[in-house]
């Protein structure tokens, strides 16, 4: 009976994935494929108020990210976490929450190559595609590099694999993200990029010490169209309270979104609204910490392109011809104490 | 005392001689908040008052007298329809519901004491955060009732003690007047029509359209019937939030030291092993620090009065940790007995005596109980801010509450007149007295008579009725002893 087998879609995606689990494991030194979507779909929702099964560490100063970031770890094996892990030779600074596929990450990793940046995701088909895809990146540039350093190499011909364009005429844009770093050399090498599955509404200041990141990236969040669903929404007064203490002053909170009542909900949970002349001054929250950046800012920042055309759900609402609304957030120095 | 009688829930010791009055003991038992004398143990008053002194069991449907002596409820249950012909109707309508909202509860957790002469309660099924006043002769009287949108899981009150700070099992903090400053007016949004915040924009999947589609209908019509939004009736803002359930909150002052100021901050602990460090109001929105170490909930935190620069935390890990809380710095763990994974906190108190004629040097002790157990462990904060084991009391019940009476130098526990020792859901045949007390005496905490505990245990408080349901028994059971719930199991689900 049919009915009693899985689907033959799982079936496939399975063994897909088992197989890219073995070839990340093999050291053969064979060259490691792109993973591909397709067999890492999974529904855009998770419910943020369950336990789940995460893995946190019990506090900053006990998260090892060692394996995240196997270039940037300290050569002093002295300098250890209180987990016992080894320390990195910088902290991490960039945080995209709910990076899904993560199209920015790749996008910003070399835009800013010696800065460590994480992805991080609640859903674990989703993550174990990115985690995949960025030991994959990782494999191919340093096949490039080998290339280049080497052109007579042996290597196995790989049908995909391209002559190397030259510095003066940019790369075509793959079509597939898929394909993205598979033909040309990025600087850093995508040794700064990682994902990391957890919940950060409830699990952000486990990884995050006071005033440690530079940028948050908040991209097409879950919109959470019913009003009694707003409560899962990851923009929140007390949730920007929680950013606030991880970002250090001056830095930077990115949100896009292509809902437009979201975009409002967003400037509302982040900003005073007009106050009427003469009126009572607004009470204290945590929007006294947040002033918007302006768009001639913005029009010279990077990451806003990166944000608005580069990651895949910005990619989806170009096709449909979705509008994209972009706020920015700079976070300000915390308030004098009541004296 | 043949029948089985409510334990106390809460103990308050109210020092009012510095106003020139005696000193009161409030307690709450069963559904009752009852006011002592403090030196004779006479009780001064009950409420909410039973019309019949006869009347003891929870379905009695009258209305407490006392009841109708306090202002009227503001709170208006808001019914489908806003429409304003049917408002006076059911403004008539909904005072019997308020009355019969005023009966609904079964018991009061959470009780503090404001400025000596106000008493705060959450009445436990209602949400109803309570205000009594509690006059020279110890009467109680309701002067405001504010219904919350989820049970408070704390309850506490700002350094000033005129604004009530709540915690509840969503993770939010309110904070609202002690004494609602006139009549609230509710900011009337305006009515929006209901609009999708989808679009076609937003969304394109053929099922995800034709609900977008389906919305819009709806929208069209019930333009007109859209239930107006409901929000809290009363003048309240919330200032903090955890995304866990809250399960303690603690205001703390610390004095002006010679590089900073007097400084007052928010200490609040959730079930994801966190304690949050937020400054006071009104810039509760500002965390100044996380402290790290728990690898379960956290139920009980405790900055002694006497050194308020540490904290001593507990819940579900059978140890104890002792911080310097700003700094998120582990001055020391403390081994708690029972195994890991079955220990629970449920209380920790700070006891501190002045010297007398027995103890030459000040006391600063630390009590902590499990969640079910008849021993009340004691320590000691020596001067390097560290505890010491000192002595463990053996109580003739499970430990609920303790509070200090530093004018006696003795200590009152109350403890569980249903369940057997060191259990929580078998039941005694008979209960025993409610409140036992202690002294110290050359290190030692002793029993001891006192005339007050004397005269309220063999009052003794309301009886239950004399057949209890096992039904009704769980419920009770659940009603004091609910913390073990709030371990992860780890068979969530999980995708």
């Amino acid at each position: 009976m049919t009915t009693q087998n899985p689907p033959a879609k799982r079936i496939k995606r399975e063994e897909y994935r088992r197989n890219v689990q073995a070839q990340q494991e093999s050291t053969d030194g064979s060259i490691i494929k792109m993973p591909q979507k397709k067999f890492f779909r999974q529904r855009a929702h998770a419910n943020p108020f369950s336990d789940h099964r995460l893995e946190y560490p019990v506090s900053p100063a006990h998260m090892d990210w060692s394996s995240h970031y196997p270039a940037f770890v300290d050569p002093d094996t002295s300098k250890t976490t209180l987990s016992g892990g080894r320390k990195l030779t910088k902290e991490v600074e960039v945080v995209d929450i709910g990076c899904g596929f993560g199209g920015l990450m790749v996008g910003l990793a070399p835009l800013m190559p010696d800065t460590l940046m994480v992805g991080m995701e609640i859903r674990t088909s989703v993550l174990e595609y990115l985690s995949s895809r960025i030991h994959a990146l990782r494999s191919q540039q340093q096949r490039l590099k080998n290339k280049a350093a080497n052109p007579s190499s042996t290597e196995p011909k790989d049908a995909s694999a391209q002559p190397e364009s030259t510095e003066s005429t940019p790369a075509p844009v793959p079509a597939n993200d898929d394909e993205i770093g598979t033909e040309k050399l990025f600087p850093g090498n995508f040794e700064n990029i990682t994902a990391i599955r957890s919940n950060t509404m409830k699990f952000l200041p486990n990884f995050f010490g006071h005033h440690q990141l530079s940028k948050i990236f908040i991209c097409f969040p879950d919109p959470h169209f019913k009003a009694r669903k707003h409560k899962a929404r990851i923009i929140s007064e007390s949730l920007n309270s929680e950013y606030a203490y991880v970002l250090r002053p001056g830095g930077l909170l990115y949100t896009i979104t292509d809902v437009e009542e979201y975009h409002y909900w967003v400037l509302r949970h982040f900003l005073h609204g007009e106050q009427p002349e003469g009126g009572a001054a607004p009470a204290a929250s945590s929007k006294d910490l947040f002033e918007r950046v302006s768009d001639e800012e913005l029009a010279l920042d990077p990451c806003v392109r990166v944000m608005k055309y580069e990651t895949e759900e910005s990619k989806k609402v170009t096709r449909n011809k979705g509008n994209k609304y972009v706020a920015v957030f700079r976070r300000k120095a915390d308030p004098e104490w009541p004296a | 005392m043949a029948s089985l009688q409510h334990p106390f829930q809460c103990l308050r010791y109210v020092n009012r001689q510095s106003a020139g009055q005696s000193d009161i003991l409030v307690a709450t038992a069963g559904r009752n908040l009852y006011s002592y004398d403090a030196s004779s143990g006479q009780r001064l008053d009950v409420w909410p008052q039973p019309v019949d002194a006869d009347v003891e069991d929870q379905s009695s449907d009258a209305a407490p007298a006392s009841e109708s002596q306090g202002p009227p409820e503001k709170r208006r249950k808001l019914s489908e329809s806003s429409e304003e012909q049917k408002d006076a109707k059911s403004e008539s309508k909904s005072k019997d519901s308020n009355k019969e909202a005023t009966n609904s509860w079964t018991n009061i957790p959470l009780l503090t004491v404001a400025h000596g002469k106000y008493v705060v309660i959450m009445t436990s099924e209602d949400k109803c955060v309570r205000v009594l006043s509690l006059d020279n002769e110890g009467k109680l009287k309701q002067l405001s009732a504010r219904t919350m949108p989820k049970k408070l899981s704390a309850l506490t009150l700002t350094p000033d003690e005129n604004n009530i700070l709540s915690g509840d099992k969503f993770g939010d903090v309110y904070t609202f007047p002690l004494i609602p400053s006139g009549e609230y007016v509710k900011v009337q949004a305006p009515v929006k029509p209901y609009e999708p915040s989808a679009t076609n924009l937003t969304v394109h999947t053929k099922r995800n359209l034709e609900s977008l589609e389906q919305q819009m209908r709806q929208a069209a019509l019930s333009r007109t019937s859209q239930a107006e939004r409901v929000v809290l009736n009363f003048e309240h803002q919330v200032i903090i939030g955890h995304v866990s359930l809250l399960t303690d909150l603690i205001s703390v002052t610390r004095p002006a030291d010679s590089a900073v100021g007097k400084r007052s901050y928010i200490l609040t602990a959730d079930r994801d092993e966190h304690i949050r460090v937020s400054r006071g109001v009104p810039q509760a929105h500002v965390i100044e620090q996380f402290c790290f170490g728990h690898t379960s909930f956290v139920s009980s935190l405790c900055v002694p009065s006497f050194e308020p620069k540490v904290l001593v935390s507990g819940g579900g890990d059978n140890y104890l940790l002792v911080w310097d809380w700003l700094e998120n710095q582990i001055l020391q763990k403390v081994q708690l007995p029972g195994s890991e994974g079955e220990t629970t906190v449920r209380g920790i108190w700070d006891v501190s005596l002045a010297p007398t004629a027995d103890n030459v040097d000040p006391v600063k002790a630390i009590f902590v109980a499990l969640e079910g157990s008849s021993q009340l462990i004691y320590y000691t904060v020596g001067s390097d801010n560290t505890m010491t084991h000192q002595d463990t009391l053996q109580l003739s019940g499970n430990v609920l509450e303790v509070t200090g009476i530093d004018s006696r130098g003795t200590i009152l526990v109350a403890v569980d007149t249903l369940r057997q020792s060191d259990s929580t859901s078998a039941w005694k045949s008979s209960s025993q007295p409610p409140l036992e007390t202690f002294r110290l005496s050359s290190g030692k905490w002793a029993p001891v008579e006192d005339p007050m505990v004397t005269k309220i245990n063999s009052e003794g408080t309301s009886s239950l009725p004399t057949t209890v349901e096992e039904k009704q028994q769980k419920e009770l059971n659940d009603s004091v002893y609910h913390l073990s719930n709030l371990r992860k199991r780890g068979d969530a689900y999980d995708d």
